[in-house]
């Protein structure tokens, strides 16, 4: 996007604790606030916050609009899901490690690709891409279980909590809550330092400016490589994360639909802040749910929510805060 | 070394019967109080008052409503039935929640998931898919939820996806049924054929049919062979060039499992493209999902498979009063004649009052699910489309399959099934029996595979 | 031999319908810049619309009401795009284009609703027109004479498109306003009334495709994003913003699969995919585009 370019705020170190303290508290807390029901819930919206945290990375640093992040989800998933049937594996760790390697490999193959065009042709090449892999997983039904997708059971948490003993309910709203909890909480560590680093900047420069950038001796292709990458990883922790709460992985989440949805909470939240994303990942999870119960036409209500989005709110949720928030300051000043 | 067998003597061991059903239209002789719905015992103890809830998800939208709607209208009328008399147990009415199946696998798990932890139901039924009950099948046992599948009705669900099931049930004819029916009915109708052709949907319904009517057919006509095979992507809706690979390959028989919407875009173009007057069709659910979507241009002695469960004019006639009644009340209520869909949610909700009932008249109170449990399995009840048996290992329904051929009568303004070519076969003949061990593709499979003799062509 | 005229044949059918989709996509691409999202469910639209006039609510007519109405689902579709483009999309062009994708998405959501809302949850059909034209011989075979028809509607509006944009005073103005907007503008071409006219044709091809199609199959929930995701793989392979790359596009597309079908059937959905993207890799802007 290189109209306007909103500079990120700086926050300082202190800002940070003030906000994130309670947040984490409260994070800690909620199970035994809220029912299994509600927590599963979240669990599934942290889970797609880490998601929606790395394709954030391309969109609202790098400027690039992927439509293909679906890929990386399904191929976390469908990682995990290999894992369990050929080589039986149950433990969560490994699980993530799994999703890792292969998000890696997926992402530089596409990334190569697609990094060399910007803008739509971008947008058009990663849906592309993605479709690919729908399609294959769609027609390898020997391997990949085809439209009834393969299961997963209960993974085995650190190598000792294990899901099978328990009641899966509780399993799933206490002890896999914190540890989605956990691996969300390093995540969004791990981002904050990259998007804060060199790094981070160079990609936000080259968002900016691409020209001036390359003129400063920014190597253009490898840094979006890169920011591809890491986008890309992120995305396929989300879905091996996600999978275990889901049960089962199935081609829908590679279909291009779900790429949709995941620019969606970007859009929702705000892409042009750090926790933008985050919110809305978690907000769209309880929209989309609510919608779904509320009427059989929750597919239109959630196009019309985008529709005014992007018309009248076009910085989301926490764009619109902080706005409200500077314009409320400002008025108290004077 | 036993000596192969004649393709007609297994045929009757296996029980296959051509029956003749009661000629359609039979006299309407008044039967009073016919019906499932009879008057109740008071029951004992103190029941509660509360409203029980069903959370009932199929398809309301897209291409499966054909089969969708009429799951959830049967379900509804039983309920209505039910509630006039006061309800379960002469207490408690019956309250039926919406799920829409069109949402996909993983928010119908989530749904799932809502709806017994949100809602309360006390119970949950439907499901038409093949891809949602192996999904759905292992979140209702973790969430101990009450369960009758009314279809979805692949042999992975209990094979592989929840091989010792508690809480899930399934009532209509377990899928490799459909494959090996039609096979057993070519066979005993077309054995001279020598050459065959498959079209299925690309999806585990079109793979269950095509591997079951393989190895079937195999067994039962060891010369012919299959000489094209085509997996048009499930609700496509052009086959057009999936009818001129099969013309080209000018096979003796066309088998295929499309249904719906699929089956009417099918025969449509194919009538078009001179398919039909070519070669014979064999169909697993042709006339199974609508009965008034195929029109009367649709031609006549095809196989047309009802997916083994369920026809509306069978058994026809007074002869077995409950169908009657059922497809009247049905057919006056919603304008329209009843699919298997519909008379197995019909069932199914009878079959949890029954149940109740029975468990209420032990125990007293109101019973829980254990107590509902343990008497649906092993309970054998009469529906409107015969017997229906829930095998208490693996909870699965087992009712007679049938099938039949497509025919034009003046009573109805679409083809039916012709009233003198019915078969039916004993379904405890053709699928895996008690202590096979599980088996892929399904335990059917290799069970035939293993046991069944190649017959004497 | 003649299998391979009646493979010709479905080869040709499945082209024309995708060339009228993308070639009303690659067209509002070349004029506008904007990738419509919703493209699909403008396609859709006109098959629901046009099933519904035939199939129910003139059912049992006049067989030559009947092909008068067929059209109906182009101009249904035509008139949501003259009415779509001032109110939803005008505002996006001063904004960066990937706002543009979001709203055409939220579009396409909210098209999709729409017509389930309009049409009920059901697939509607209206193959009377297509039964009562029969069939034709070929060799040994009989191949429907609708399809013919089809064919034919496709092959047409190719020329009429072709002749419009290039020996027609509109379609220069057209190619002058998609080559160099500001400077057309500079030129006294009023740019807001050429896009929304140019949304319009590219609607209304769209919807003929619709229309056109349906009495040979239905209209079926969910045909809008399957035709989205097929014509993407046109315009993608072909060139997006060019009429002659959606043709092309369209001819490789309608062969490939067919051949696909005929000779690999498990393949038939990723052979597609795999050539749009083998295509992008080494072409980007596809075979007669620009990488603008």
């Amino acid at each position: 996007m290189s109209s306007v370019p909103l500079p990120f705020e700086r926050r300082s170190p202190l800002k940070i604790v003030v906000w994130a303290v309670p947040i984490g508290a409260l994070l800690i807390l909620l199970p035994r606030i809220i029912t299994p029901y509600q927590t599963i819930l979240l669990t599934y919206g942290l889970a797609m916050a880490i998601a929606v945290l790395g394709f954030n990375l391309l969109l609202g640093y790098t400027g690039l609009l992927s439509f293909g992040h679906s890929a990386y989800f399904g191929v976390g998933a469908y990682t995990v899901a290999f894992m369990v049937k050929y080589l039986h594996v149950n433990s969560m760790e490994l699980f993530v490690l799994g999703a890792i390697a292969a998000s890696v490999l997926v992402t530089f193959l596409f990334g190569f690709v697609c990094v060399r065009y910007t803008k739509i042709f971008f947008s058009i090449l990663t849906l592309a891409l993605s479709q690919v892999l729908w399609s294959l997983a769609f027609k390898f039904f020997n391997v990949t279980g085809g439209t009834d997708g393969l299961r997963v059971p209960t993974p085995k948490l650190l190598g000792i909590v294990s899901g099978e003993k328990e009641d899966k309910i509780l399993f799933l709203a206490h002890d896999y809550y914190y540890y989605v909890l956990a691996v969300f909480a390093i995540c969004v560590a791990v981002m904050w330092l990259i998007v804060h680093s060199p790094f981070g900047k160079a990609l936000q420069a080259i968002r900016d400016n691409e020209v001036r950038a390359r003129f400063v001796g920014i190597q253009i292709r490898r840094y979006r490589l890169v920011a591809f990458l890491v986008s890309g990883v992120f995305t396929g922790i989300a879905g091996a994360l996600w999978v275990p709460l889901n049960g089962l992985t199935t081609p829908d989440i590679l279909y291009w639909p779900f790429s949709g949805e995941i620019v969606f909470m970007a859009v929702l939240g705000g892409f042009r802040n750090f926790t933008g994303p985050i919110v809305g990942a978690v907000v769209f999870n309880y929209l989309k749910t609510s919608a779904v119960g509320f009427t059989v036409y929750w597919q239109g209500l959630l196009g019309i929510v985008l529709v005014f989005l992007v018309m009248v709110l076009p910085t989301g949720i926490v764009g619109s805060l902080r706005l409200l928030w500077a314009h409320a300051r400002r008025r108290l000043s004077q | 070394m036993s000596s192969r067998p004649t393709r007609r003597d297994f045929l009757s061991q296996l029980g296959v019967t051509a029956a003749a059903g009661a000629a359609v239209g039979g006299s309407a002789v008044g039967l009073i109080g016919a019906g499932i719905a009879q008057a109740q015992e008071k029951p004992k103890g103190t029941i509660p008052s509360t409203p029980f809830k069903i959370g009932h998800m199929t398809f309301f939208t897209g291409a499966g409503a054909v089969l969708g709607e009429p799951m959830y209208k049967g379900n509804l009328l039983a309920a209505e039935e039910i509630n006039a008399q006061g309800g379960l147990l002469g207490k408690r009415k019956i309250e039926i929640l919406k799920a829409d199946e069109a949402a996909g696998t993983d928010a119908n798990t989530k749904e799932m998931r809502r709806l017994k932890l949100s809602e309360k139901i006390d119970m949950f039924m439907g499901i038409t898919s093949s891809g949602n009950t192996p999904a759905l099948g292992p979140v209702a046992e973790e969430l101990k939820l009450l369960t009758i599948f009314v279809d979805g009705c692949t042999d992975f669900l209990f094979d592989k996806a929840v091989p010792n099931p508690r809480y899930v049930f399934r009532i209509t004819n377990i899928q490799s049924a459909d494959g090996s029916t039609c096979a057993l009915a070519v066979a005993a109708t077309w054995p001279q054929i020598k050459t065959y052709a498959h079209i299925h949907p690309d999806y585990s319904y079109g793979r269950n049919c095509f591997d079951h009517f393989s190895i079937v057919t195999k067994k039962m006509l060891p010369n012919a062979k299959s000489v094209s095979e085509s997996w048009p992507k499930l609700f496509a809706t052009d086959f057009t060039p999936h009818i001129t690979k099969t013309l080209a390959a000018k096979p003796d028989l066309l088998v295929t499992s499309l249904w719906g919407g699929d089956y009417v875009a099918f025969y449509k173009q194919a009538l078009q493209q001179g398919l039909f007057g070519k070669m014979k069709v064999a169909t697993t659910l042709a006339l199974g999902s609508v009965p008034q979507s195929i029109g009367k241009d649709h031609p006549e002695g095809v196989l047309t498979g009802v997916h083994s469960n369920y026809h509306f004019t069978y058994p026809a006639g007074n002869r077995w009063p409950l169908n009657k009644t059922f497809v009247e009340k049905y057919h006056a209520k919603f304008n329209e004649y009843p699919n298997f869909q519909a008379e197995g949610a019909y069932t199914a909700t009878y079959v949890l009052k029954t149940a109740i009932e029975k468990a209420n008249k032990l125990v007293g109170g109101w019973p829980d699910d254990d107590a509902i449990i343990g008497q649906i399995e092993g309970m054998m009840f009469p529906g409107p489309g015969g017997y229906v048996y829930f095998r208490p290992d693996n909870h699965q329904g087992y009712k007679d399959a049938i099938t039949g051929f497509s025919k034009n009568v003046a009573e109805y303004p679409f083809p039916i099934l012709d009233p003198h070519r019915i078969i039916t076969i004993p379904i405890r003949n053709i699928t895996a029996p008690p202590g096979w061990p599980k088996g892929e593709p399904t335990s059917t499979y290799t069970w035939i595979d293993q046991t069944w003799p190649v017959v004497k062509a | 031999m003649d299998i391979l005229v009646v493979h010709l044949f479905n080869a040709l059918l499945y082209a024309s319908v995708l060339f009228l989709i993308a070639g009303g996509l690659s067209l509002i691409y070349g004029v506008m810049r904007i990738v419509n999202l919703a493209h699909g469910n403008l396609f859709a639209f006109g098959a629901f619309l046009t099933a519904s006039a035939v199939g129910q609510w003139f059912a049992g007519s006049n067989s030559a009401l009947l092909y008068l109405l067929l059209p109906i689902g182009a101009f249904g579709a035509a008139a949501i795009g003259a009415v779509l483009e001032p109110t939803l999309l005008r505002p996006f062009y001063r904004r960066p284009e990937e706002y543009q994708l979001l709203v055409t998405f939220g579009l396409m959501m909210i098209l999709e609703d729409l017509i389930r809302f309009i049409w009920g949850p059901y697939p509607i059909s209206a193959t009377v027109l297509f039964s009562k034209m029969g069939s034709a011989k070929i060799g040994d075979f009989v191949y429907p004479r609708y399809n013919l028809l089809v064919i034919a509607v496709g092959g047409l509006a190719a020329l009429f498109l072709w002749a419009f944009i290039y020996r027609t005073k509109f379609g220069v103005v057209l190619r002058a306003t998609s080559q160099d907007m500001r400077r057309a503008a500079a030129l006294g071409v009023n740019v807001n009334l050429v896009y929304v006219q140019a949304f319009t044709i590219g609607c209304f091809m769209a919807g003929l495709a619709g229309a056109i199609i349906v009495p040979s199959q239905s209209a079926v929930l969910g045909m809008g994003v399957d035709a989205l995701v097929l014509s993407f793989i046109v315009v993608v392979t072909g060139g997006l913003g060019s009429l002659e790359g959606a043709l092309v596009g369209a001819l490789i597309v309608g062969t490939v699969r067919e051949i696909g079908i005929s000779m690999f059937p498990e393949i038939e959905l990723a052979v597609l995919y795999l050539i749009a993207a083998i295509v992008l890799i080494f072409r980007p802007a596809g075979l007669f585009g620009k990488t603008a």
